[in-house]
């Protein structure tokens, strides 16, 4: 089915919203009224046709769009895109991996065509279309990496292994929850997952790490991960904090439903072949709550997930100023019926 | 675990005791590419068995119509490299593993250090692929018992050219090891794979020079070394399997049924970890994986290489 | 901070110990770094080699070059500046083996270069030995602007480039030697907490 890209800003204006269709199938995240911080990784197989899970890299009505919010960050911070040399196998194992996918999985917007070493990447939505020699930078207009980073929605992280853990070695980032990749670029594991709060439970990343370090090729694997966003906002960066903060006082009881968006990331990590490094995935996935209300059993979800939070939580993901505003809000939608475990709208 | 299917597409007899396989695809399409450094798992059934054995993968990772693995017959072969080399014959298909790296290359040196000896010479050939491919400096040092049973000199010395040292021990040839590591340039890293007395020399060698730890790489994969019979009582399937002599506790847990999971088979990987609810009269530990305090504390076990040292274990699967 | 919260990213530093198994030693010092060095050789003088750059600048009333002098027998070098100091470290590492072992005294901003000087010669952070004297201040990367604003001793320093107030937090890269700097009154201009010396 071929997509209809919509023509939107997730800047200045926030022209930004979603059809019946994307809200229908957004990732929500909660399938209990608890919300317990937790590795929960799962398989990245293929899920329901239509479902953000039917492929390995999901395109929606917001490609366009997206991509051009991403160029619009990259220009002016060229610094949200950094690879250090030895990470060059790695650029092109995941250009040959997201091409693949996209060619593969959507068929009526993007093709490539491999001669052997001379690939044809052809973009149809981003009227892109170029010749290259895989392997071979210099025929590339940007490093590899760079150059396919921006033609797939969400952001990307490569991670070198070595001495027993992994490092982020490169990047593209514009669509972070408050992380810095100018920051972090060359941080290992342990170093990067420094600042997280207490409450998370103890030994959790040092269990992920240890599962990552043996991700198999051909077996991806998933989680979700989630956050509140005032404004529908890709950039949430540290680096434009100065721009997006003061956001966070404009939220009140009239305008909380239309003004906060529930973040959803679907994070992936694929295991790379000639490199041996790691691809992280973070595909976000942006939604108002008056969206979220749409389907009673998800308002009624988030309600009684948001009001059983942990301080700490609700500060560390930086909410603490109009979450009680949330909950309030939220309350107005939850009859307090029991709600089966489970993800599902309806 | 997802498993290829492949076709035996040629094989070649090296040396008396190495046969070179080389495997297909059934439908001709194309392997996946991988790592220099990487091996796979070979699966065969046999004698009413399933034998499970990593190889490194030789050819150049660049190249994926064909894989190719070699494999030295053992003496005592608890029957995998045994069956290889009498039973697998051309057009015969096997299930292989996606490839795993586990001795990968340090990206970041400046310089690499690749230390040989006999049949360890399989994962150096694909990382001398890798190396040249990059540019990056590298030795190659490769010492065996006899140039007449030497794996592979011929195409190294083509393709290393003078980076390639060669050491045939019953000419007298020895490879100075304390000589090769202390005259490096600052960046250097260096790997061994081969016998283990060997690893341990470099790995000791390394050290003694004040060579940092993660500059010294080793590979030593341990086949499952052949034991006492036990009992395996699993505690969530509540079944109990005998584990006969010959055959390791992943193999007798895997011809019962049961679903475990692994990667190298060879103790280095720890995916194929256990939790050791009971015991009596402690653990066999052979693996590389586990700390020392893990292993005395005898809550965990590498079922892939390691044993019981009485008669019953109560495991957490 | 809190209580009983760690965070992974912050280096820790120990004092100077001999590594047994070396084939050379390279010691470098700064101010009041010097005494570190003077206790290393009250451990012993190793057997291998042992090279000693010491710079005086960083605190002038704190200057051991004198000492040193006595204490040192050979390859002591000494510098007015830092600058200086690192330059020669430069020439040094080309000529040098594998075996060879770090170690560095001084403030963490001086630490931290040595540390991007060895790097480039394939020398991992983790195999320098580091301890810290002088002082604790910091330096702080402005997230917003990219400078780096050095020797900051306050919870909250105004940034060298942007100007912006910056938080200090906890967050330290190794890749830039600094701990990460986040505007502090971006939701609430204006609105700044005390400012205090807590890293002296
Ligand atoms: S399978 Fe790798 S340690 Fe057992």
């Amino acid at each position: 089915m071929a997509l209809n890209f919509k023509q939107e800003t997730f800047r200045d204006d926030y022209s930004y919203s979603n059809s019946a269709h994307a809200i229908r199938r957004f990732p929500f995240p909660f399938a209990e009224d608890q919300y317990m911080y937790s590795v929960n990784i799962e398989p990245h197989t293929k899920g329901e046709p239509g479902s953000v899970y039917e492929f390995p890299f999901d395109i929606d009505e917001h490609y366009v769009a997206e991509c051009l919010d991403k160029e619009i960050t990259l220009m002016q911070d060229p610094g949200r895109y950094h690879a250090l040399p030895h990470m060059m196998d790695a650029q092109w194992d995941f250009l040959e991996l997201t091409m693949t996918a996209l060619a593969n999985d959507y068929p009526e917007h993007f093709s490539l065509s491999r001669n052997g070493q001379t690939w044809t990447w052809d973009n149809k939505p981003l009227g892109v279309c170029d010749t290259f020699t895989f392997g071979d930078s210099s025929t590339l207009v940007r490093e590899p990496f760079d150059y396919i980073g921006r033609q797939v929605q969400g952001d990307f992280v490569l991670l070198d292994q070595r001495d027993g853990t992994l490092y982020a070695d490169a990047g593209i980032v514009t669509s972070q929850a408050d992380w810095s990749l100018a920051f972090n670029v060359g941080m290992s594991w342990k170093e990067w997952h420094g600042p997280v709060p207490r409450a998370t439970e103890i030994g959790v990343m040092d269990r992920a790490l240890k599962y990552l370090l043996n991700l198999q090729l051909a077996n991806p694997v998933r989680r979700l991960n989630w956050t509140m966003t005032v404004n529908p906002r890709l950039d949430t960066s540290p680096e434009n904090y100065p721009y997006w903060g003061g956001d966070r006082n404009k939220v009140n009881t009239d305008n909380v439903g239309d003004l906060v968006n529930l973040r959803v990331e679907l994070q992936s990590l694929f295991r790379l072949p000639r490199s041996n490094a790691i691809v992280f995935s973070i595909r976000c996935y942006l939604m108002s709550l008056k969206d979220v209300t749409s389907y009673p059993r998800w308002a009624k979800r988030l309600h009684r997930v948001q009001k059983t939070m942990h301080p700490d939580l609700i500060e560390y993901k930086g909410m603490t100023k109009f979450h009680p505003i949330v909950v309030d809000w939220l309350s107005k939608f939850d009859d307090g019926a029991e709600l089966g475990i489970g993800t599902h709208p309806e | 675990m997802n498993m290829i299917d492949v076709k035996v597409a040629a094989i070649k007899q090296v040396t008396p005791l190495i046969k070179h396989f080389t495997f297909v695809k059934e439908d001709g399409s194309e392997l996946p590419s991988f790592s220099g450094g990487s091996h796979i798992v070979v699966a065969l059934d046999a004698d009413g068995r399933t034998y499970r054995n990593p190889y490194s993968l030789m050819g150049s990772p660049t190249e994926t119509d064909a894989y190719h693995i070699s494999v030295r017959r053992q003496e005592n072969s608890r029957g995998g490299s045994a069956f290889m080399h009498e039973n697998v014959s051309v057009g015969m298909t096997l299930k292989i593993t996606h490839p795993v790296n586990l001795f990968t290359l340090a990206k970041m040196a400046h310089k690499h250090i690749l230390i040989a000896g006999g049949i360890g010479i399989t994962p150096f050939m694909s990382q001398i692929e890798d190396l040249k491919r990059l540019g990056v400096e590298y030795e190659l040092h490769y010492a065996f018992r006899s140039y007449a049973q030497a794996a592979f000199v011929d195409e190294l010395k083509k393709s290393c050219g003078s980076s390639l040292y060669c050491y045939g021990d019953s000419d007298g040839e020895r490879l100075d090891m304390q000589g090769l590591l202390s005259w490096q340039p600052l960046g250097t890293h260096v790997y061994v794979c081969g016998p283990s007395p060997m690893v341990v020399s470099v790995i000791e060698t390394a050290r003694n020079l004040g060579w940092p730890e993660h500059s010294i790489h080793n590979e030593q994969f341990l086949s499952p070394p052949v034991g006492e019979p036990f009992k395996v009582q699993l505690a969530k399937s509540e079944i109990e399997v005998e584990v006969p002599a010959e055959m390791s506790m992943l193999e007798a847990i895997e011809a019962a049924g049961v679903k475990a999971e692994y990667l190298c088979r060879g103790g280095v990987c720890g995916r194929c970890e256990l939790g050791v609810l009971e015991h009596d009269g402690g653990l066999e530990h052979h693996d590389h994986f586990l700390t020392e305090s893990e292993k005395a504390s005898c809550r965990k076990i590498m079922p892939c290489v390691s044993r019981s040292k009485g008669k019953r274990l109560l495991l957490d699967l | 901070m809190e209580r009983g919260y760690w965070i992974k990213s912050k280096p820790v530093y120990t004092s100077l110990v001999w590594h047994e198994k070396a084939t050379s030693h390279l010691v470098l010092a700064t101010g009041i770094g010097g005494m570190a060095v003077l206790k290393l050789f009250q451990q012993m003088h190793p057997r291998q080699p042992v090279t000693v750059l010491y710079a005086r600048y960083a605190q002038m009333d704190a200057d051991y070059s004198e000492t040193l002098k006595k204490v040192v027998p050979e390859n002591l070098y000494i510098f007015k500046f830092e600058e200086a100091l690192l330059a020669s470290l430069k020439e040094i590492l080309p000529d040098t083996r594998m075996g060879l072992r770090l170690y560095v005294a001084g403030s963490e901003g001086f630490i931290w270069d040595v540390a991007g000087v060895a790097k480039q010669f394939g020398i991992d952070d983790a195999e320098i030995m580091k301890e810290l004297t002088d002082t604790l201040a910091r330096s702080v990367y402005c997230v917003h602007c990219k400078s780096v604003t050095r020797n900051v001793t306050t919870n909250i320093v105004p940034c060298c480039g942007c100007e912006r107030m910056l938080f200090v937090r906890d967050h330290f890269s190794r890749n830039l030697g600094a701990y990460m700097g986040l505007m502090v009154d971006a939701e609430s201009p204006g609105e700044l907490p005390a400012i205090e010396e807590i890293y002296p």
